[in-house]
């Protein structure tokens, strides 16, 4: 039992768990989809048995504060990272200008099993965007206006973008490169009630060359469409990413017939009519959650700390014996000089 | 207000100066040996062109930073500068106030100078400032992490001296320095405080990449690497504690950790398409 007790302490683990991290390390660079996620956990469980046994048993750890405290902040960053990957939910959402978010709308969606959260009670909108380019197509700032839902029931305005991401009960959203504009189309069927609908083009400026969708309202047929922008986008100069300042026309193709409309404007079609309402814009949104990042941080600082108080506490004593020893042999050569 | 052509002069000037700093060293090194230990009348010197080094090339940077609207954080000739500037400053504090340590100068010298003879060879290109670069923790990663540098350097210098005298033409140079196991103490001394520096780098950036891109850690080239360098660190740390490792052994440890930093911060950023590469 010692003996084991010993073995699963031991500082040699320790290496043989770090080596194996770091081959675990090498393997998941990148996020290959081949490689298990059990080339970091199963390296991470013996590092995390060998730092509870070492804390519990070794006395060069634990009767030293500074360094109990960094092991304990080690120990529970790897126990917080694993609970943070079976809670965590991340997803996207395509959001257009007006459109209220819904737990419905996300895509791409993957979370931990036991992620528990009230994604279903964020309440936001979004309103209209900009997007800052410099010469060649350099992205700059993101500026999207959103309003939020307080606990009163108020709607607030914010604006988020780049790193100022959108955080509600832990939820955090983040604007994306990926975003682009959305025509509001009226279908106007010769029986039946109107549908009113968007569609998200490609994104923009990414795919300025290939603006084409195509849409089916319900209960009636698809409509292939492309949309011809005039954004003022140059490649040698700045621009600014704005739908108040691009004008745009919805090019319908309806069998040979090629018809143009201007935002207002509407074709007839077979089974009905198709109104080109506005343009508008969506913006791509990343969401993040992970309910443990609080607290990684917390442990990770106090393990930093730890580690620094070690350090000071041992270098002090060291430099001191060191001093001592530098002094007696200038000491003794002193003598042996004044000998010769 | 400023050109290219305005910092440039600086830049030559404050790596002149850090030419003279490592010349002078090697030059007091080789008077040692034939003089009475203890002869360090170079040292002044020494301090000397490193403090003009130093202050060079904060004039370079500052002119630089003026002229295009931001600091040195973006394309590797930023990077290699403010690494000049940076170790020159911690390395010439370290100079300064622990004498003991100063043998270490013809490797750490050296080092910086390799830096310098990159950045001849570089083109002074501006860079665009990304959005996400708006972020205060930008600064505690970057500054924690030219600490961490700066520290394994000054162990690395330390570890090449233990080396060098291994070297029989080198022994008689540096039979007047401190004992091998002094050196040896001091060494693994900066290694740890590199640990903390690199510890607390990693924390300052896994915030900021959380805010700037939606993650606090992708394993993307840069973050495995500097990963990886952490874990080698630690591992290095925790091997001299378990087995009896040489002092020798030991100086090749710390020398081979210093590399894999060397390498995470000036090739690794520069060659993977990632996002984390320098520019977003």
């Amino acid at each position: 039992m010692i003996v084991f007790r010993k073995l699963l302490s031991s500082t040699r683990l320790t290496i043989v768990g770090m080596a194996l991290l770091a081959v675990g390390s090498s393997l998941i660079y990148g996020n290959p989809a081949e490689v298990p996620v059990w080339v970091l956990v199963a390296p991470l469980s013996v590092l995390a048995v060998n730092l509870v046994a070492a804390i519990a048993t070794n006395p060069r750890i634990n009767r030293r504060p500074g360094l109990l405290m960094f092991h304990i902040g080690l120990l529970a960053v790897v126990v917080l990272v694993g609970v943070g990957r079976l809670t965590h939910y991340e997803a996207h959402v395509e959001m257009v200008d007006g459109q209220q978010f819904t737990i419905d709308d996300a895509i791409d969606v993957k979370s931990g099993p036991f992620h528990s959260g009230n994604l279903d009670q964020v309440q936001f909108a979004q309103g209209p965007f900009t997007v800052d380019y410099q010469p060649m197509l350099v992205r700059g700032s993101t500026r999207s206006h959103i309003r939020v839902r307080n606990e009163k029931g108020e709607w607030q305005a914010r604006v988020i973008g780049d790193d100022t991401p959108l955080v509600i009960d832990g939820y955090r959203f983040y604007t994306t490169f990926n975003k682009g504009f959305t025509p509001v189309l009226t279908w106007l069927p010769d029986a039946g009630a109107p549908v009113t609908g968007t569609v998200n083009m490609p994104s923009y400026p990414l795919f300025d060359f290939k603006q084409s969708n195509s849409w089916t309202p319900v209960g009636g047929r698809e409509i292939k469409f492309w949309l011809q922008l005039d954004t003022g986008l140059r490649q040698d100069a700045a621009w600014t990413l704005d739908v108040r300042r691009t004008g745009s026309v919805l090019v319908v193709n309806d069998g040979d017939r090629r018809v143009e409309l201007k935002p207002g404007d509407e074709t007839v079609l077979d089974g009905g009519r198709l109104r080109y309402e506005q343009l508008r814009q969506w913006m791509g949104y990343k969401i993040f959650f992970d309910p443990t990042l609080r607290w990684l941080f917390l442990a990770s600082i106090l393990g930093v700390i730890g580690l620094a108080s070690h350090y000071w506490r041992t270098f002090t004593a060291v430099h001191a014996a060191t001093d001592k020893i530098t002094a007696l042999n200038s000491a003794s050569s002193a003598a042996l000089t004044n000998k010769g | 207000m400023f050109s290219e052509a305005t910092e440039m002069p600086w830049l030559w000037a404050g790596l002149a100066a850090y030419a003279l700093a490592a010349f002078y060293a090697f030059r007091g090194i080789a008077q040692q040996r034939v003089l009475a230990a203890g002869t360090r009348s170079y040292e002044g010197l020494v301090l000397l062109f490193m403090v003009c080094g130093v202050v060079l090339l904060a004039v370079s940077l500052g002119v630089r930073w003026v002229r295009i609207g931001h600091g040195p954080f973006v394309n590797l000739f930023e990077l290699l500068v403010s690494q000049l500037f940076s170790l020159g400053t911690i390395y010439t504090l370290v100079y300064w106030r622990l004498p003991l340590l100063r043998p270490g100068a013809i490797v750490s010298l050296p080092i910086i100078w390799v830096l310098g003879l990159w950045v001849l060879m570089i083109e002074p290109k501006d860079a665009p400032f990304p959005p996400t670069y708006y972020n205060d923790w930008l600064w505690a990663h970057v500054g924690f992490g030219k600490i961490f540098l700066a520290f394994s350097m000054v162990g690395s210098g330390l570890a090449g001296v233990i080396l060098l005298r291994w070297i029989g033409w080198f022994a008689s140079w540096l039979r007047h320095l401190p004992a091998d196991d002094v050196l040896d103490r001091y060494a693994w001394r900066f290694m740890v405080l590199a640990l903390v520096f690199d510890s607390l780098m990693l924390i300052a950036g896994a915030v900021w990449a959380q805010d700037a891109w939606g993650r606090f850690w992708s394993w993307d080239a840069l973050e495995t690497s500097a990963f990886l360098t952490w874990l080698a660190l630690g591992g290095a740390i925790h091997a001299r504690l378990a087995w009896n490792v040489p002092i020798r052994l030991g100086a090749a440890f710390i020398l081979i950790i210093f590399v894999v930093a060397f390498m995470t911060y000036f090739s690794t950023p520069f060659i993977s398409e990632a996002v984390h590469k320098g520019v977003i």
